[in-house]
Parts: structure tokens; C-alpha cells; sequence
């Protein structure tokens, strides 16, 4: 109200400039008003239950890194198992960064893999209301491991990456084809997918990467030889993954 | 009008180091902000050399092209630059305003310089003070929401910070006074 009795008052033409200044004012203000409510309101929600409402790129959960799952010989690690470091990746499919991240962590094992001091451990973290997609595509990984092992499993994912046109753009038909193209039989594969046995597992990890604080993909943690960890949220570059590797080289 | 204020405001210096700074911490905290926990964990790490300790922020702040879509990326440097020309046109204007109820002698020491800057004067002057308060707050609220794909709010902020420079300009241009009606 007190904004408001200047622009009453003024009747002229002179004063309808003055007018128009003071209208910037209030409306400022309450575009303001609405852009900070909504910034609250964004930062102050909390994620429902399961997977709903988790960005594809961020990380402010309040999850514990100790709740990781140990890496066992169930994981699906490329490079050395018993390797030092372990980037424990949680990801998604048809998340843009993921697929990105992809390519970075490649780019990362080329160079630490074949010295066998890191490990590449992929777990899955599907964002299903943003992509819904990516659980089924979740599924058809752990299917191309189930009948090709742990070397179809990552040949499976370096193809899905490179194929999926991100933000749930893949045509489900394509998952057989991928199947075929890394050499699976493909009626096996497609018995598998739709069994939906790998569900309950694809479920587990998740759950796994939001009790860790993760509640966005790419969400990775690396594990240092004496167990401590470090968390690394979204498709970060190349060269923050490696000083993120060298200090953990540094733990003995 | 907008070039002239921006003029008299950049020439000094110090206004365009308070742009750089201001714009450049913004920026960075926004490129941080998914990672701020790792960054503390990393900055209390004893192990952690003095090279890991700055070279780790400084890697993340290449994510702008990594972990940002072509368009968040855009809008988040064009919320830091403007930020940055807001806050500094927005000191000159306090400074500008201080030094005027000064001279004016209705304000004596700190707090009745501040009430005097925002409590005195017509009433858009003390609304455009906190109109631009508002603005900062908006823009940084807007920036803190970018990673989470909040982009509306981004170019809301742009809105914004590009508006209260706008009207920052007027009122550096013009004098500070209320206009008396014939």
C-alpha cells in the first residue's frame, strides 16, 4: 500500500512516467517474491519414496557412504577386481550426463586399467519418472551379463551408451538388436528381458545409491584400498575423476 | 542511459573488480554446488596435499561443460555476469545514496546512515533498495535450483537481474530526488 499512494495521487502526464517507474518497482518485487519461493520450495522438498521427483544431476542427499554395498564378485567390474581404487558408479541409461560420464570413465580406465589400480564397478540407478525407459534397459544389462558374462554385460553398455539418444529416446525395440550386435542369442535375451527377473535387483541398487546420499546420476563414490571413500556426483570432467583417483591412490 | 550509467560505474576500478569477483564466486558456487560436500571433505583431508586441495575445485569448475546442458550452462554465466554488474551498480547507487543523506545531515553514524539509505527519501528510492536486495536474493535462490533443471527460474533470474540494472541505471542517472507535482 505504501507503493501505492505515490501512483494514486499522480494524475498527469508528466506524472504517469513517474507512474510507470514506480509500477517496475512492486512487479519487481513480486517476480522476485516468486522466483525465491520457488528456489525455496525446490531446495527445501525432499524426494518421495522410490525415484520420483530425483534430478539426473545432482547431489544434496543425506545418505551415508558407509551404506555402499561392498563390491563382491556379483558386481560388474571392469579391470582388475582387486584393484586399489574402485569408482563405483551408479547410473542411468538414458540420462545425458550418464552417457557422457560414460565415455569419461572409459576414458579413465584406458589410461588406469591396464596397470590394474582401478576398477570400474557399474551399478544401476534408473531415474524412472524421468526416464521410464531406463529400468527396462537396466534389466536388458544385467540379461546380457546373465547369459555372456561380465565381458557382455560392459560390451552391452559401451553399445547402449553409444546408441541411446539420451532422455529416453531409445526404442525398446532396439535392445534385442543390441543383443545381437555384442553376439547374444537374441530369443534368450528377449526371454530373459521380459521375465523381469532382473527387476527386484535393478530396485536393489537403487535403493543402494539413495541410502548412500545419491539423488541424481551419474552418482559415483570412489573407494580408496583402506576403505575411504569419496563421493562424485554428475557427469564431472576427466581430470577431476583423476585427482580424485591419485588421492585415493594415496590411501593405504 | 543504460551505457552512460554502466560507464560512470565501470571507470572506477574497484566497481569492476566487485563485478568480477562477485560474478566469478557466484559462477563457481553454482558449478560447486553438486559437490560442495566432497569439496569440504577433500579441503579437511589431512593426507590431502596442498595441490589436491586447490586443484580439485579448480577441475570442477569444468563441469560447466560436462555436467550442464548446453542451455543451463548458458543461462548459469549469464545469472553470474549479471550478477556481477548488479551487485557493483548497486554499491555505487548505496555509496552514491550514502554520501547524499549525509550531506543531507538526516542520518548520524552507521545505523542511521543505513535507515537513512532505506528508510528516507520518496518512496521508490526506499522500495528500490529493496527491490534490488530482492533481486540478489531471487538470483541466487534461481542459481541454486539450476543443477537440479530448475531453467525457468533461470531465466527468470536473467529477467530479473537484467530489470533491477535497468532501473539501477535510472537511478544512478537520475538525481535522487521525488519529482514535485504542478
Amino acid at each position: 500500500m505504501y507503493l501505492l499512494v505515490p501512483i494514486l495521487r499522480h494524475k498527469n502526464s508528466m506524472e504517469t512516467k513517474s507512474t510507470s517507474n514506480y509500477l517496475l518497482i512492486p512487479i519487481a518485487i513480486v517476480i522476485a517474491g516468486v522466483i525465491i519461493a520457488g528456489a525455496v520450495y525446490a531446495g527445501i522438498r525432499t524426494p518421495t519414496q522410490g525415484s520420483a521427483q530425483r534430478p539426473q544431476a545432482v547431489a544434496q542427499g543425506s545418505g551415508d557412504l558407509e551404506k555402499m554395498t561392498a563390491v563382491s564378485k556379483s558386481d560388474h567390474i571392469r579391470g582388475n577386481p582387486d584393484a586399489p581404487v574402485k569408482i563405483v558408479e551408479y547410473s542411468d541409461t538414458e540420462c545425458p550426463f550418464c552417457k557422457r560420464f560414460h565415455e569419461t570413465m572409459r576414458n579413465v580406465m584406458d589410461e588406469y586399467g591396464p596397470s590394474g589400480k582401478v576398477a570400474w564397478v557399474y551399478r544401476h540407478f534408473p531415474l524412472d519418472q524421468l526416464h521410464p525407459k531406463a529400468d527396462k534397459e537396466a534389466e536388458a544389462l544385467e540379461c546380457a551379463g546373465e547369459l555372456g558374462g561380465n565381458e557382455a554385460f560392459w560390451k552391452y553398455a559401451d553399445r547402449l551408451f553409444e546408441v541411446t539418444p539420451a532422455n529416453n529416446g531409445l526404442d525398446a525395440a532396439e535392445l534385442p538388436n543390441i543383443a545381437k550386435f555384442i553376439g547374444l542369442d537374441v530369443q534368450e535375451f528377449n526371454t530373459c528381458l521380459s521375465s523381469g527377473k532382473w527387476a527386484a535387483h535393478v530396485e536393489e541398487d537403487t535403493q543402494n545409491a539413495m541410502a548412500t546420499g545419491g539423488s541424481g546420476t551419474p552418482w559415483s563414490i570412489i573407494v580408496a584400498a583402506n576403505g575411504k571413500k569419496f563421493e562424485l556426483s554428475g557427469a564431472q570432467p576427466e581430470a577431476t575423476v583423476k585427482q580424485l583417483i591419485e588421492l585415493a591412490l594415496k590411501e593405504k | 542511459m543504460l551505457i552512460q550509467a554502466l560507464y560512470k560505474v565501470f571507470r572506477q576500478p574497484a566497481y569492476t573488480i566487485v563485478a568480477f569477483v562477485s560474478g566469478a564466486t557466484v559462477f563457481a558456487l553454482a558449478v560447486w554446488l553438486p559437490n560442495l560436500p566432497l569439496i569440504i571433505r577433500v579441503m579437511g583431508h589431512t593426507d590431502a596435499s596442498l595441490k589436491d586441495k586447490i586443484g580439485l575445485p579448480l577441475s570442477l569448475l569444468g563441469s560447466i561443460t560436462t555436467n550442464f546442458s548446453v542451455f543451463s550452462g548458458v543461462l548459469t554465466i549469464a545469472i553470474a555476469i549479471l550478477f556481477g554488474i548488479n551487485l557493483a551498480m548497486f554499491a555505487y547507487y548505496l555509496k552514491y545514496r550514502v554520501a547524499l543523506v549525509q550531506r543531507g545531515g538526516i542520518a548520524t553514524g552507521f545505523l542511521g546512515v543505513v535507515s537513512g539509505v532505506l528508510g528516507t527519501g520518496c518512496a521508490a528510492c526506499g522500495s528500490f533498495v529493496l527491490m534490488s536486495g530482492f533481486s540478489l536474493v531471487g538470483a541466487s535462490g534461481a542459481l541454486a535450483i539450476l543443477p537440479f533443471g530448475g531453467a525457468e527460474f533461470g531465466l527468470l533470474g536473467v529477467a530479473l537481474l537484467i530489470a533491477s540494472i535497468i532501473i539501477t541505471a535510472m537511478y544512478i542517472q537520475n538525481p535522487a530526488v521525488c519529482s514535485i507535482n504542478p
